[in-house]
């Protein structure tokens, strides 16, 4: 029962050894205190962070004194328990436990063979959108446009026909998303069913009215290599990892406990 | 369970020591991505769609939003922006409908990232007893946090923050290793021709809590940002902002911009006819303003700015979401008196403008506007069904509409005088840092109260119903004319403006569109003139007594709801200034008007089951709209 506990633990402590620097850290329940020339440099680094200058010898035995005050009045509330009902303290734990669970992740070099399987494996994330390339006549009535789709099967300049509108006649390879955020979703989506041909289609209602299309290229999203988005697929991999580690380190934990709230 | 304690001890001390330094490694950036776009991606041959994004995010990073509660940095907000889920603060899912083009984090310069600081800070290390103090409520709790920000906000106000968050040297050092990183980051998330993180930050100039704030933004990468440091505001005076500016340019050859904001709660003092502090306005100082601060944010979630009632009685429009913020500066430490509010709205500075530019030869306020929202919460929500909040404090939650939101003093503004904020529109040829930062520059861009309405206004002298009603029309407005944000020089002849507006795809139709028109006569007076150049359903609606009537109200109050079975999807119109006089300076620009939708107010009362109270109903529905920049006219100088 205890196991997955001591598995989280064992995690916990390479960690620990790998980070540390001071391999055998004090021991809360022991009356001795150590305070090596590295803490007291933490100390003086930390005053020189809130106060914006190094502290004064005076004030770093100050500092040295408080610490060690606050060190003994430490190791005595934690032999009393007084930590245990603490809100602060007990969200400021939790929040360390995040931490540690997420911590691997932020030094992790993932390597490509991890990188390529991740892109692989979330290809929506990394696709590049749908590319439409296609003129578009604009109608302000579904009437409009069909009396224009005649004229121009019979023959007539494309661009003397349909009505005035702040869009291009003509969109080169222009994203999916640009469609949609132009014209409204339900007519990105039906150009997305069309296939490439010389004819006129439509008339296709849009958000803003009648269209006459004539599509002339589409290219699906293509997942781009991984050398080329390098960077992103990184980028996404680490902050996914990380939430996932909190997650299965929580589930972990929480596997062995049994809640019980009271109806 | 002893052991246990014993190692949670150990090694988290010892991780958080450690952390700062293992996240910075992370990913890399294309040397594309770091500069300024340019040769990046084709460039069209004018611009040919509207970008979308919000030029004023506040992250975690800023003083008053990581004590607020905010918890979601940089790198969660570039991830919103451009459309992935993520967490809020207050644990709640998020995502964006549709993602946005561009986004500029303005996190405050003064205080970067103090409030974490001062959090995560050794308590027996702050020796400052106010610091103590805001350090303890930080730490006891979301509320008593949200109070200490209120007391860091007021103190700021009234420049009696502690000395250690004052201290320009302290500051710069600690300043230093957040901008370095975030540089990094937005340099990560820039991908020109999909998406654009241009680099700023908020320069928060507030003289006895008076609003000057301005958010300065950059159009270079990171080897030009990474030269200098954001430059803290309190305490200084805007001049200092422009030499820094100036600085930065020669420094780098880079480039840089300032957008003010909030006039509505500056008490008078972000439009003056004066020089700050009094006297005459000198050509110099207006020279430096309109040079430095090519647009200005009309309209965000702490109010709108664009018109108020008591400065235009005949516009029926105006006073859009001034309730509240009209009474007084930011913290509401001081009222406002009318005489105050010719200096904090956009319409009556760009009055203003010409009427000091006819006596010293420069318009200090020719500027054009865009739409943010300065939202607190990493979240760039403007949205009314999907509104984060100011900031964490008033995330999504059932008591935010009603609860008192002034910060310190709790009376006269509530949750629901928030607008659920605006974004800028910008008319750029491609979505580059170089492109957006130029079209802000040429102040080619518009504001939107949220909805992602298409506005394009050509000015010119010879635009016929031909060019208009032609495919080419759009061509030749930019051959023949000058687009918004443009200058025209009278040439004896009326202008003539192509304007056309288009519904939100996925929004609501328009009621109508209107000019407005601003200027001086020869008495040097300003003047001001609303006009309904086009509206929906006109064979129903005709002009009675100079107004349009009223479109409609389709909003069901209980359902949150409306219908597009009134307005229009498109309103253009070819319209000649009927008033014109030769040799009149003037501007004109453009408001298009949405039908009734509900505001936030209404969802949340849907959401959460709530009853709202008379003042809130009353708010709980608008007619939501855009601002274009203007196009002014200007005589010949004799």
């Amino acid at each position: 029962m205890r196991e997955p506990l001591v598995h989280f633990l064992v995690a916990g402590l390479a960690i620990f050894a790998v980070l540390s620097w001071r391999v055998q850290p004090d021991d809360p329940a022991s009356r001795v205190i150590d305070l090596s020339r590295e803490d007291q440099a933490r100390l003086s680094v930390n005053f020189a962070e809130v106060m914006g200058r190094p502290p004064t010898q005076a004030e770093l035995d100050a500092l040295i004194q408080r610490w060690v005050r606050e060190e003994v009045l430490y190791r005595e509330a934690l032999r009393l328990g007084l930590e245990e009902g603490d809100a602060v303290v007990r969200k400021r734990l939790a929040q360390k436990m995040d931490v540690i669970a997420a911590s691997a992740a932020d030094a992790e070099k993932p390597d490509n063979a991890t990188l390529a399987k991740w892109l692989r494996d979330h290809p929506d994330r990394f696709a590049q959108d749908m590319q439409l390339t296609f003129d578009q006549l604009y109608f302000t009535s579904r009437g409009r446009a069909v009396v224009a789709r005649t004229l121009l099967e019979g023959g007539a300049d494309w661009t003397k026909v349909g009505d005035a509108i702040s869009l291009p006649a003509h969109f080169d390879a222009a994203s999916r998303k640009t469609v949609s955020d132009e014209m409204g979703p339900d007519f990105a989506a039906a150009l997305e069913g069309l296939e490439p041909a010389k004819a006129w289609h439509g008339p296709i209602e849009s958000a803003l009215g009648w269209h006459l299309v004539r599509l002339t290229a589409k290219q699906p999203g293509v997942l781009p290599p991984l050398s080329a988005i390098r960077a992103r697929v990184e980028d996404d991999w680490r902050a996914e990892t990380g939430r996932a580690r909190q997650d299965a380190a929580y589930r972990t934990l929480r596997a062995s406990y049994t809640v019980r709230i009271a109806k | 369970m002893r052991h246990l304690r014993h190692l949670l001890g150990a090694s988290a001390l010892l991780l958080t020591l450690t952390a700062c330094d293992m996240t910075v490694t992370a990913g890399g950036s294309s040397p594309a991505a770091s500069g300024d776009g340019t040769g990046t991606v084709p460039v069209a041959a004018y611009p040919e769609r509207v970008y979308w994004g919000d030029t004023h995010l506040h992250t975690d990073n800023s003083i008053d939003a990581f004590g607020f509660g905010a918890r979601l940095g940089p790198e969660d907000a570039l991830r919103f922006a451009r459309g992935e889920k993520v967490i809020s603060s207050t644990g709640v899912p998020a995502q964006l409908e549709r993602p946005l083009d561009f986004l500029v984090i303005a996190d405050h310069s003064d205080g970067l990232g103090a409030t974490r600081r001062l959090y995560d800070a050794p308590r027996m290390l702050i020796r400052d007893e106010t610091l103590r103090k805001w350090h303890d409520m930080m730490h006891e709790g979301p509320q008593q946090s949200q109070r200490a920000v209120a007391e860091l906000i007021t103190a700021a106000a009234n420049g009696t923050l502690p000395a250690a968050l004052r201290d320009p040297a302290n500051q710069a050092k600690a300043t230093e290793e957040i901008w370095r990183r975030h540089l990094q980051t937005i340099d990560r998330f820039n991908e020109p021709g999909k998406f654009t993180a241009l680099g700023g930050f908020e320069y928060t100039l507030m003289p006895d809590g008076n609003n000057l704030h301005r958010v300065v933004l950059f159009r270079d990468g990171s080897a030009k940002t990474s030269q200098v440091r954001p430059f803290p505001g309190l305490g200084g005076n805007v001049d200092e902002l422009w030499d820094y500016m100036d600085a930065y340019e020669k420094k780098t050859g880079g480039h840089v911009l300032a957008i003010p904001h909030n006039g509505n709660v500056s008490n008078g003092l972000m439009w003056e006819l004066t020089m700050p502090g009094g006297g005459p306005m000198t050509a110099e100082y207006a020279r430096r303003r309109a040079s430095h601060e090519p647009v200005v944010e009309a309209t965000q979630i702490k109010g709108d700015s664009e018109a108020h009632k008591f400065l235009s009685p005949n516009d029926e429009f105006a006073s859009f979401g001034v309730a509240g913020w009209e009474l007084g500066n930011l913290p509401l430490t001081r009222r406002a008196t009318p005489d105050m509010f010719g200096g904090n709205y956009v319409r009556e500075a760009l009055k203003r403008g010409l009427t000091i530019e006819a006596r010293t030869g420069v318009n200090p306020y020719r500027f054009g506007m865009v739409g943010g929202t300065d939202s607190h919460t990493g979240l760039p929500t403007a949205d009314e069904n999907n509104f984060f909040g100011k900031h964490t404090g008033n995330e999504p939650s059932p008591k935010r509409v009603m609860s008192p939101q002034n910060l310190g003093t709790d009376q006269g503004r509530f949750g629901y005088h928030y607008l659920a904020g605006g974004y800028a529109g910008v008319w750029a040829r491609a979505n580059t840092r170089a492109e957006i930062f130029d079209a802000l520059k040429r102040r080619e861009v518009y504001a939107t109260t949220g909805p992602r309405m298409t506005v394009r206004m050509f000015g010119g002298f010879d635009f016929s119903p031909q060019d208009f009603g032609g495919q080419g029309w759009v061509q030749a407005g930019y051959k023949r004319g000058v687009p918004m944000g443009g200058e025209l020089a009278d040439g004896g002849k009326a202008p003539v403006f192509m304007i056309e507006a288009l519904k939100d795809p996925i929004g609501a139709n328009l009621d109508r569109v209107q000019v407005i028109k601003g200027w001086v006569d020869a008495g040097g007076v300003s003047h001001e003139k609303v006009f309904d150049v086009v509206w929906s359903d006109a064979a129903k609606r005709p002009m009675s007594g100079g107004k349009v009537p009223a479109v409609g109200d389709t909003v069901d109050r209980a359902k949150a709801s409306y219908t597009n079975t009134i307005g229009a999807k498109q309103l253009r119109a070819l319209w000649r200034d009927p008033e014109y006089r030769a040799g009149q300076s003037a501007f004109y620009y453009v408001r298009v008007i949405e039908i009734p939708t509900p505001r936030w107010v209404l969802f949340d009362a849907l959401r959460y089951h709530l009853t709202l109270s008379a003042d809130a109903m009353k708010d709980a529905v608008a007619q939501e709209r855009a601002y274009s920049s203007p196009i002014w006219l200007i005589p010949h100088k004799t």
